[in-house]
């Protein structure tokens, strides 16, 4: 039972962190129908911002959150307007194709700058814990599940009650009668690619405070974001955080497996992108619209 | 080959309904379609003409009642086996196949469709030339699809279709944009296509072109079935006129007609002013 | 004008159209006449350099058949190659050091691992499938490195033939090319070319002219498998050893679509272009700029969505030379 408790709480706890990384992912494939590829070479730059500054100028993770947010915006920002917008209107191959390779680019680059060494960002707090109810909360993951709440709150409210927050529904709507009412769609596209690639570093930067960073980390991030989209619907943030954390509570549970195969017992902690595979096609089969309904292909 | 006998019926549309959320598309709409026959399906903007199409070639479920053909239920055939059925339709937005040429674009459906199982890759090569002179896109088949005027990108979408062999043809506003000139011509194309033995279903919104091709016409409006028959007939019916022009449209004619012969009784009673 | 009607009548009966320039092709059967000469150079290294270009061209072939003409990109072909890969070294455990069964077997194993998923994942649309894919080769490698009867990461030994002996590997995997040239060839003048590229350019035309995409779509990635497994079965007999970090190599994935990219997708001598122009430049880089490929890789892969996005041979194929390249660049502008 008590095994139960803690994994259910691992699972929100990493689900927090999801929620994030899937927002970002959601609102572009919803409201621009791309699905970036790129986005978890965003994260991972997020996450060596964080790295950079914490080692460089010893800043406090928590507060290299807003800097790892302005600097993936204006990234995000070009990107979508020197690139992107080249072959918005291409097949789906295209940008595809497009995102796939400034994914290697920005991996590769990091690789050169940072080498492909494992790092770490250790903090004062980065190894307590607390103990609640027979359970072990890491403070850290704490923090950055309260953090990621806070994020999808801000943007849930900013996404109905601001005016480019509701230019941005209306567009995803229907884009024909948004522009009818004065809605400049480059304009929005360019905000939300950018806007994606802010929360993209906003989760990098909560990712590590409680994981390892390699060049190369953001790829299973991405897998991760699409099936939390899949199970949770696009371009909501409703769907985002209740796919995230549906999503991160599975895979709590299921990295305890133990699967006997002949002599041999595969645990299911090195299987993570296999479970995520398998989770992708159960619900792919069982309901293709998602938890929340109204997935687009 | 002895005449196709008059009174066989090639579809049979049943009491359909199609409701989309809390409306009412379709509701209750039953006709049959002559084999060898041209239908000419009109109706006012909205009243579920295009609704009706894709009911008939299996693109929607009908929420009630059925469409028949050849006693197959075409709810129940996946898309990709409807034209295996005999049925064939062109679409009103017009996407072919876009770095294919013209001739590869008609070759795809002679490959795949009705015959295609027999057909070998030259054969449906062939074909699909065939067709394309009949259509009269011969000009241009070897341009890229995307390369097309909207004219030549409908006589394309008629041609893939016919590329299907059908025995039903389902035209869905197959003359829109079109010129006098070119009305013309595409009825006298779709004659032909009729003539080699096609039952054509027709939606247009051209009153002209539907009543110089069609041998039956079915009124469609606000989703229900109003009138059905020989094409005069049905336009002068008043409640034809009535669905296109409004009910107030038709009392002010009435209106009109009164004051009319009001005005020439006082003529024949007074000589009229001198003055013309 | 133009010359009567051998061009024309080729046209008419469905010849040249989705296969590519046949000129680019005819090059293409030139070259491999010419790398049957390799091994008579007894050289070691240009050996095994240009068995590296005939694999990589030989998964660029599979990838375009997917990714190419049917318009469903895949990430995850470094599955089937690491498949076909194991099947080589499973069945040198069992004492079979056959290349032909290896390749043989490798083909059949990879081909239902790609039917058995495909059915799964090849009914929705390709969004879907592509990041699937990009599932598929990362659970693949997980699994593979967690199987101790698999050697896990430690990885399994392939016996192999003798010094004297060794360019056996490089004529297999020199057939092994020349059979996904063929099949590429063959199937794209076929109907079964034209139901992928149907697929391609518009699945829901495609079904209403009678095509069964989802049966086509798995045949198109049953048989990329096919190929990417041979590449691997022969590549694996040819190493030696075999762990998962070789055989699942993201290089595996990364290569054959930027090659195919390059050298022109939904063509049949693209692939073999681009593979033996990037395998070209990659020898360059690793020679004087170590661990840079895959920057080079991911920069060319941009550039030529942007600057080509129908490959080299498309424009070679082009009339009007630069002006019509340049206005072919503006075209999907926001």
């Amino acid at each position: 039972m008590q095994l139960l408790a803690q994994d259910l709480v691992n699972g929100i706890l990493a689900g927090g962190i999801l929620a994030v990384v899937a927002l970002g992912f959601s609102l572009v494939w919803g409201i621009m129908n791309i699905i970036n590829l790129a986005h978890g070479a965003f994260i991972m730059l997020g996450a060596y911002v964080t790295y950079q500054l914490f080692v460089s100028f010893h800043l406090d993770p928590f507060l290299s959150l807003p800097i790892s947010f302005v600097l993936l915006f204006g990234l995000g920002y070009l990107i979508q307007r020197f690139l992107i917008n080249w072959v918005a209107r291409a097949p789906i191959l295209t940008t595809f194709l497009l995102t796939f390779g400034l994914s290697l680019l920005i991996v590769n680059l990091a690789l050169i700058v940072w080498t492909g060494d494992t790092r770490g960002v250790s903090t004062s707090y980065s190894g307590a814990n607390f103990t609640a109810l027979g359970v072990t909360v890491p403070w850290a993951k704490f923090f950055t599940l309260l953090v990621a709440l806070a994020i999808t709150g801000v943007m849930h409210l900013w996404l109905t009650r601001s005016k480019t927050g509701r230019a941005i529904r209306a567009t995803s709507m229907d884009i024909g009668a948004a522009q009818l009412s004065g809605v400049r769609t480059p304009q929005i596209y360019a905000i939300v690619y950018a806007l994606s690639a802010g929360l993209a570093g906003v989760a990098g930067t909560l990712i590590s405070l409680s994981y390892a960073l390699t060049p190369t980390m953001g790829e299973p991030f991405l897998i991760k974001a699409f099936v939390v989209c899949v199970l949770g619907g696009l371009g909501s943030v409703q769907g985002a955080l209740v796919g995230g954390l549906a999503y991160g509570i599975v895979e709590a549970f299921a990295t305890q497996i133990d699967l006997p195969i002949g002599t041999q017992h595969i645990s299911g902690s090195g299987l993570q992108d296999a479970i995520a595979l398998v989770v992708l096609l159960i619900v792919l089969v069982v309901r293709p619209t998602g938890i929340m309904g109204k997935a687009t292909a | 080959m002895s005449a196709p006998a008059a009174t066989e019926v090639a579809l049979r549309i049943e009491n359909i309904g199609m409701r989309f959320g809390g409306l009412w598309a379709l509701s209750e709409v039953s006709f049959e379609v002559q084999r060898g026959s041209v239908v000419g399906l009109i109706g006012p903007n909205g009243s579920g003409k295009t609704t009706l199409m894709n009911v008939i070639s299996g693109v929607y479920k009908p929420t009630t009642g059925e469409v028949t053909y050849a006693g197959k239920r075409i709810a129940d055939v996946p898309t990709h086996e409807v034209c295996h059925l005999g049925i064939a339709r062109t679409f009103q937005v017009v996407k072919p196949f876009a770095s294919l040429t013209v001739r590869e674009n008609v070759a795809v459906g002679a490959m795949y469709g009705r015959s295609g199982g027999k057909r070998s890759t030259r054969a449906s090569f062939e074909r699909a030339q065939e067709l394309l002179e009949i259509v009269g896109l011969s000009r241009v088949a070897d341009r890229p699809a995307s390369d097309l005027t909207i004219p030549d990108r409908k006589r394309l979408e008629v041609a893939k279709a016919l590329a299907l062999d059908p025995d039903v043809l389902l035209l869905d506003e197959v003359m829109a944009g079109l010129n006098a000139t070119e009305v013309d011509e595409a009825l006298e194309l779709l004659r032909d296509v009729n003539r080699r033995g096609v039952t054509l279903i027709v939606v247009e919104h051209l009153m002209k072109a539907i009543v110089s091709i069609s041998t039956t016409i079915v009124v469609l409006a606000e989703g229900k079935k109003i009138a059905q028959g020989a094409p005069v007939a049905v336009l002068a019916s008043p409640q034809v006129i009535e669905a296109y022009l409004g009910s107030r449209w038709v009392k002010r004619q009435e209106a009109l007609k009164q004051i009319e012969a009001e005005r020439e009784h006082a003529a024949r009673v007074q000589p009229p002013d001198a003055r013309p | 004008m133009t010359r009567p009607s051998t061009v024309a009548t080729l046209r008419r009966i469905g010849l040249g159209g989705i296969t590519g320039s046949p000129v680019a092709f005819a090059v293409v059967l030139v070259l491999m006449a010419l790398l049957l000469a390799v091994p008579f150079a007894h050289n070691g290294y240009v050996e095994t350099t240009f068995r590296y270009i005939l694999m990589y061209a030989t998964m660029a072939y599979g990838w375009n058949m997917i990714g190419g003409y049917t318009g469903y990109v895949s990430f995850g072909q470094v599955a089937f190659f690491g498949i076909g890969a194991y099947c080589s070294a499973v069945l040198s455990t069992m004492k079979i050091d056959n290349l032909f069964a290896d390749v043989a077997l490798a083909c059949v194993v990879a081909a239902a691992f790609a039917i058995l998923i495909g059915l799964a994942v090849l009914q929705l649309k390709g969004h879907y499938f592509a990041i699937a894919t990009l599932g598929v080769g990362l659970a693949v490698t997980d699994i593979v490195s967690n199987l101790d009867a698999l050697g896990g990461t430690g990885g399994m030994n392939i016996s192999q033939v003798d010094e004297a002996h060794f360019s056996v590997y490089y004529y297999a995997m020199w057939l092994v090319a020349l059979g996904a040239i063929l099949a590429t060839y063959f199937i794209a003048r076929s109907k079964l070319g034209y139901a992928f590229v149907a697929i391609r350019e518009n699945e829901e035309a495609a079904a209403v002219l009678g095509i069964n995409p989802r049966r086509y779509k798995i045949a198109a990635w049953a048989i990329s498998a096919t190929m990417a497994g041979a590449a691997g079965a022969v590549f694996a007999a040819a190493n030696g050893h075999l762990e998962p970090s070789i055989a699942f190599s993201p290089d595996s994935n990364i290569f054959p679509i930027v090659m195919a990219l390059l050298g022109g997708i939904g063509t049949v001598a693209g692939p073999f272009i681009g593979a033996v122009i990037l395998a070209g430049v990659n020898e360059l880089l690793q020679r004087y700029f170590v661990n840079v490929h895959t920057l080079f890789f991911g920069a060319v892969i941009v550039l030529v969505v942007l600057l080509l996005p129908r490959g080299l041979v498309w424009l070679f194929g082009l009339r009007g030379g630069a002006r019509a390249w340049l206005k072919s660049l503006t075209v999907n502008k926001a």
